[in-house]
């Protein structure tokens, strides 16, 4: 079939397609409404710190979250990085693996893995190796079946991840995951590799935007009930020279994450 | 944001919407969701119309629209909310535009980056190299899905003329 006719099946398709007249006014009204929403949010953490209570300022959700499903992971208009007064442009540098929810998104129920003190146990998994310069960001989640952390330059858990570990345990959280890998496989997406005697799978996953390609992940498999995601934020993934150093940081990751049980 | 860079976003919009929502349409096969995939990449554009302006914001809007058009679809195809689906039979007496269908089930059912290379390369009239920059993978890898996508359509037609099809549909 020549692809002029495509061309043209494709011109018939969207023939009759214009854009709404209202569209310019629905963008600039959205855009300033979730500004404010995210001032408002960032004030009301403020005062909760202020108050000595631990109150998550931010969510970090899980490719499976119930509030990713309605807009997909990578919905720009989903992303934020954190919920400080300034961070819109932040927000639009930083990957879909930081997430807050739409505004009228139900909240997910938060709980945090407690003081993590270095940061290099948590749940049931032990890091062994990290980058040199990170530490432990102070901040988790635990969803159950689901828990993750992330290193930063300086601890701060409002600052932005360098380095995030997603650990999915049960039936469930490691079908999703083997799910998604397996749709990456079909695509061609991402390549198998091995991990002393373990299996993993590097890829970049979600949407690359503002000239990025996405977040290096090593999905790392740790037994039949268990998978780790090993996750570069972009940004911190351009300090590297290439795909290879990024992909060789991350098997080291994951050679050093071991589980204890 | 001044209102003079709001008037200069207005015009943007106003001057390359239709063609964005087109390409929303075609990359996500659903009108619904490429109003909303468009609102999206505008959004965005907008937050960083400072920045955006100075280049062509036009590739930086598509770009967000086809990579979250992509996202969207294969998060959907995991939590199987849509199945995938083959396009259905054709029947012995359906029509040309039976036949459009047909190809545009076909385009919708192809694997959400496919269908993006399809739609950038024969629809954007993007160079490979164009296409990967966006897509954020090698030239080498456009190619390769291009030419899958193009086998897979031309299964659909079986062994149908598409010019006969199209200048029928014209007619």
């Amino acid at each position: 079939m020549p692809e002029d006719d495509i061309r043209q099946i494709m011109a018939d398709e969207t023939a009759r397609l214009y854009a709404p007249p209202d569209l310019v006014n629905r963008v600039i009204r959205s855009t300033r409404r979730r500004k404010t929403n995210r001032i408002r949010l960032a004030t009301l953490a403020t005062a909760v710190a202020v108050a000595g209570v631990a109150a998550p300022a931010y969510l970090i959700l899980s490719p499976g979250s119930a509030s990713l499903q309605g807009s997909g992971v990578g919905a720009p208009g989903d992303v934020s990085a954190t919920s400080q007064p300034d961070t819109t442009d932040q927000a639009a540098q930083e990957p879909p693996a930081i997430v807050v929810p739409a505004d009228d998104d139900p909240a997910p129920e938060e709980r945090d893995l407690g003081d993590l003190g270095d940061g290099k146990a948590f749940g049931h998994v032990r890091v062994g190796y990290l980058p040199d310069g990170l530490q432990w960001s102070h901040w988790s989640l635990d969803f159950g079946d689901k828990y993750t952390t992330s290193w930063n330059y300086d601890g701060d858990k409002n600052g932005f991840y360098c380095v995030q570990i997603y650990v999915h345990e049960g039936p469930e959280a490691v079908q999703e995951v083997d799910e998604r890998q397996r749709a990456y496989r079909e695509e061609g997406k991402g390549k198998e590799v091995t991990i002393g005697d373990r299996t993993g799978y590097l890829v970049t996953q979600w949407v690359g935007e503002d000239g990025m390609k996405g977040t290096p992940t090593l999905i790392l498999n740790m037994g039949e009930k268990r998978r780790a995601e090993i996750m570069f934020s972009p940004v911190y993934a351009k300090k590297f020279t290439g795909a290879k150093a990024i992909d060789a940081e991350l098997k080291k990751i994951a050679e050093g994450l071991t589980a204890d049980n | 944001m001044s209102s003079a860079e709001d008037d200069e976003f207005a015009a943007f919009v106003a001057a390359r919407g239709t063609s964005l929502l087109r390409v929303a349409y075609l990359t996500s096969g659903n009108e619904g969701e490429a109003e909303d995939l468009l609102q999206t990449a505008l959004e965005r554009a907008y937050r960083n119309w400072d920045r955006v302006r100075y280049d062509n914001p036009e590739p930086y809007v598509r770009r967000i629209i086809v990579n979250t058009s992509i996202d969207r679809a294969r998060r959907r195809a995991i939590l199987r909310i849509i199945p995938m689906h083959t396009p259905p039979e054709p029947s012995p007496h359906e029509t040309d535009v039976d036949l459009r269908h047909v190809l545009m089930d076909t385009l919708r059912a192809l694997p959400p980056r496919q269908r993006a290379v399809i739609v950038l390369r024969y629809w954007e009239d993007l160079s490979e190299a164009q296409t990967a920059e966006i897509l954020g993978c090698s030239a080498g890898t456009v190619k390769s899905q291009a030419s899958k996508a193009l086998a897979k359509l031309r299964t659909a037609l079986g062994g149908r003329s598409s010019e006969g099809m199209i200048r029928n549909v014209h007619a």
